[in-house]
């Protein structure tokens, strides 16, 4: 892989903290000797939070669709009759 | 491939949703709110499955319905809140500007690369292995998969860059 590539590689096993001590100073180092360093870090920080809520967002929606078919379920739509 | 019929979470929900229901309405809940504390006790149990972390003390349904009470005690603005699951993150930042930010965000990385998004969560937040992710997506095997994978990585995290510059 180019270096590029190997350096997100490395920042995520930093982030996922699968480093071992030695590595993780170099990369705490970086971050602090570094400000374009730094915002990579960060920003790839945020990439992992957003990549959670996309798949949140996209779980949330199967759930919505389970319930929808459940309730057209007679079996099921009974048990909660007395709310619908 | 799985059919909607034999996903196990359809039996999960089929069996247990109708007790949690009765259980919020005995506490004086709505249906809406059962439902949506449900969906979060769901999540919780689907996230820490895949990611190898649902140590179960007793059945799925106990912990879900244990879960779901939980979540929605919280809702309810209980003081102090009460502790999610061990090792389940709030997906969103304290913050509500940021909040903010990030949910627009999201919106203009789903329309410029939906695709990415898709083999980033596989790997992120499904936990599938490269080969898997290599036959899903059309790739001629685990290497080419990975080099992707970065690829996209690389294209999200230079979007949020541009982004986060923009906005400071």
């Amino acid at each position: 892989m180019r270096s590029e590539l190997n350096e997100l590689a490395l920042i995520d096993s930093y982030l996922f903290r699968q480093l071992d001590q030695q590595q993780n100073q170099m990369v705490e180092t970086s971050v602090l000797l570094s400000e374009a360093f730094a915002r990579k870090v960060e920003a790839q920080r945020t990439a992992h939070r957003l990549i959670r809520l996309y798949g949140r967002n996209e779980q949330r929606r199967r759930l919505e669709n389970i319930y929808q078919q459940l309730l057209s379920e007679p079996a099921f739509a009974n048990q909660l009759k007395s709310w619908i | 491939m799985t059919t909607q019929n034999d996903d196990p979470i359809i039996g999960l929900y089929r069996e247990c949703f109708p007790d949690f229901a009765r259980m919020i309405r005995r506490m004086g809940g709505n249906l809406e709110q059962a439902k949506d504390s449900f969906h979060d006790a769901l999540l919780i149990y689907l996230e820490k499955e895949k990611a190898g972390a649902l140590c179960l003390h007793a059945s799925p349904k106990a912990y879900l319905l244990g879960t779901a009470r939980i979540c929605w005690l919280r809702s309810q603005n209980s003081n102090p809140p009460l502790p999610l699951p061990e090792g389940f993150e709030p997906a969103d930042p304290q913050d509500s500007d940021t909040e903010e930010t990030e949910r627009t965000l999201l919106a203009s990385l789903q329309k410029s690369g939906k695709k990415c998004l898709e083999l980033l969560r596989a790997f992120y937040y499904d936990h599938r292995s490269m080969q898997d992710i290599a036959e899903r997506f059309g790739f001629k095997g685990r290497r080419s998969a990975t080099v992707q994978k970065y690829k996209c990585l690389e294209k999200v995290r230079e979007e949020i860059k541009t982004s986060l510059c923009a906005v400071n």
